[in-house]
This record gives structure tokens, C-alpha cells and sequence, in this order.
């Protein structure tokens, strides 16, 4: 019983009152943004270029900010969990486009 | 007396002890952890897709097969034939997954796959829906919304075990596949089936959820923060996916 009494005098982070226009309109920009996905992936499918992959990647990021911002309430978090969360897969990302650029040179010294 | 003073301004301030730095439950915030160390391991199944996909020469050019063509019974074969599925060169993924359930000889490029990324996300839809209604105490609410989610993720299996057979029944294997580079098929069965996994384990955790909100156990309980733990588990498989998918099809 003692947990729940700590989870009730936790200070709540507050929810919008309109979370569910914000929902919906998450849901839109995600579908709109998945469209756009397919329509570049045909508009570019005879070019082969890493500001490509970025492009995609970056789109990627900007969903992934609106499923995590909105659909996971972090936007509405306090700020240290944000980094908390955030800033590690920063890193990761970063992790992603050296590796790419790795596999470059690997196709390089193969043919 | 300036030591008290001290004190209790330290209490003021977020680490301070005797509340949640986070202001969020400890339930919560290891939920989180656990999807940060989660996202480590996609993460790296993900990089080395990146690094083998670019240690092979790009997709050969695709001029002869335009969307929504009509194509041969044997479509795999006549790529071979055509010479843009070669042992050495990454297979172009618009190619491989053209298939649709009950559409046959018709080239549709990465269009199954684009339903399930819509069926994902909007299952993603309804758990936020049912958080939100948690926040209400509205207990039929979160139990449609619930059961909505259950229905989307299972769907979602679906056409994931759909989209295994069609793969396994052209030839693909752990080890070898007619497409192209034998890692290919290996990495597809490997990223796919780890995300398919978690989808399942997510369905799991909805079912026994929405048995507990049935039960009224979180009625009982005063609030619905269950709903909201699992909703970040959904959640997060909902996001990977949008990286398997711009991974996998896209890249």
C-alpha cells in the first residue's frame, strides 16, 4: 500500500485539455508523413546517395519525435527525463551515419 | 540556524529527497529505462543492416517494371533472368515485396508493407485514446479502445506471418535467398522477426491489461497508470517499426 500512497502526491505533469484533437492530429501528420516516405522512395528510386538516406533518416526522427512527444507524453514530462532519454540515442544516431559511412569504405576495398 | 535554512531549501528543489526528480512514478521511469536499453538493442540490429547493406553495391536499375503493371507467374525467376537480382548486388526491396494478399500478377511495390505501417500506427492511435480515457475513469472507454489496440496489433501479426510465408515460399532462408546477397533474407528474418516478437509480447501485456480493466482492478486501484505503462511499451514497438520500415524498405 505504501507505493500507492507515494504515486498519489506525485506532482502531475499536466495533460492538455485538448489531448485529443492533439492525438488525432499526431495521427494525420504520421500518416501524411508515411505518404511522403513511399512518394520519395519512388520520386528518388535511381538515385543512390547518403543525402538520401539522411532525408529518410530524418523523416524517420521527425515520426519518432511525434510518437514519443505526443503518443508517449513526453513533451508534457519534466525536462530531465527528456534528456534522460533523449541525449543517449543523440549518440545512436550518430552511431547510425558512422556506420553507413563504415560500410562505404567496406564496399570500397571489396570491389 | 543557517544550516536549516539550507535544508529546506534543499527539500524545495527536485533532488532534494521526498519526491520523484522525474515526477513520475517509479513504475514509469523504469518502463522508460527499459525501452532506452530496448532501443540499444534495435539499435544495433538496425546499424548492422546499415553497415552490410552499404558493403554491397546498390540495387541494379530498375527500368522494365513500373508500379501497378502487370507482371509474369513467376516473378522472381523472370528478375533473375532480367539480371536485377544478382548474387552480389542488394536486391531492390520495391521488387522483393511486391505482393498482396488475394492480388495476383500485379506489381505492387512495398504497398503491403505500407498497410502495415498505417495499421501500426493507428493501434498506436487507440492505446493513447485508451490512456486518454484512463485519465477520465471512463472504465467501458478504455476497455473499447483496449480491445481496438489488441485487434490492430493482431492484425498487424497477421500480415507480418503473411508477409514470412510469401518471403519463405520464394526461396528465402537463414542462409541463402534468390534475391541477392545471402544476408539479406537473414537480416529480414532477424530485424523483423526480433520487432514481430515485441509486437507479441505487446499483445500479450494488452490482453492481460484489458482483463484487469474488465475486472475493474484499476477502478479499484483510483487510477489507470497501467494503461500507461503498457502504452509506452505499444508504443515504442510502434516506433521502431517506423525505423524497420525506413530501414528495411526505404534505404
Amino acid at each position: 500500500m505504501e507505493h500507492m500512497d507515494h504515486t498519489e502526491h506525485l506532482e502531475h505533469t499536466e495533460t492538455p485539455a485538448d489531448m485529443k484533437s492533439k492525438i488525432w492530429r499526431t495521427f494525420w501528420i504520421l500518416l501524411g508523413l508515411t505518404i511522403v516516405d513511399i512518394a520519395l522512395y519512388f520520386a528518388l528510386l535511381s538515385t543512390h546517395s547518403m543525402l538520401k538516406n539522411a532525408l529518410f533518416i530524418l523523416l524517420g526522427v521527425v515520426k519518432a519525435w511525434y510518437i514519443v512527444g505526443i503518443f508517449m507524453h513526453m513533451k508534457f514530462e519534466r525536462k530531465v527525463l527528456m534528456y534522460m532519454i533523449v541525449l543517449p540515442m543523440i549518440f545512436v544516431v550518430f552511431f547510425i551515419a558512422l556506420m553507413l559511412i563504415e560500410g562505404d569504405y567496406t564496399f570500397l576495398l571489396r570491389w | 540556524m543557517a544550516n536549516t535554512t539550507n535544508l529546506s531549501t534543499d527539500k524545495k528543489t527536485s533532488w532534494g529527497g521526498g519526491k520523484s526528480p522525474f515526477s513520475v512514478s517509479y513504475g514509469k521511469l523504469m518502463m522508460w529505462i527499459f525501452l532506452l536499453s530496448d532501443a540499444f538493442t534495435f539499435s544495433s540490429l538496425l546499424i548492422a543492416y546499415g553497415f552490410i547493406r552499404y558493403s554491397f553495391p546498390s540495387p541494379m536499375e530498375n527500368t522494365i517494371v513500373k508500379p501497378l503493371s502487370h507482371v509474369a507467374e513467376h516473378f522472381t525467376e523472370a528478375m533473375n533472368k532480367a539480371g536485377l537480382f544478382v548474387q552480389d548486388h542488394w536486391p531492390a526491396p520495391e521488387l522483393v515485396f511486391n505482393h498482396f494478399p488475394f492480388i495476383h500478377g500485379i506489381h505492387l511495390p512495398l504497398f503491403f508493407v505500407s498497410l502495415m505501417t498505417f495499421i501500426l500506427i493507428f493501434s498506436s492511435v487507440t492505446m493513447v485514446l485508451a490512456v486518454e480515457a484512463g485519465h477520465r475513469m471512463q472504465k467501458k472507454e478504455v476497455a473499447n479502445y483496449m480491445l481496438l489496440t489488441i485487434i490492430g496489433g493482431a492484425a498487424f501479426l497477421g500480415c507480418q506471418a503473411w508477409e514470412w510465408t510469401t518471403f519463405i515460399g520464394e526461396g528465402a532462408k537463414l542462409y541463402g535467398n534468390p534475391f541477392g546477397p545471402r544476408s539479406f533474407a537473414a537480416l529480414f528474418f532477424i530485424v523483423t522477426g526480433f520487432h514481430g516478437f515485441h509486437v507479441f509480447s505487446g499483445v500479450v501485456l494488452n490482453i492481460i491489461i484489458y482483463i484487469n480493466v474488465l475486472n475493474g482492478t484499476y477502478e479499484k486501484r483510483g487510477h489507470y497508470e497501467m494503461v500507461e505503462k503498457v502504452g509506452l511499451y505499444w508504443h515504442f514497438v510502434d516506433l521502431v517499426w517506423v525505423f524497420v520500415f525506413t530501414f528495411f524498405y526505404l534505404i
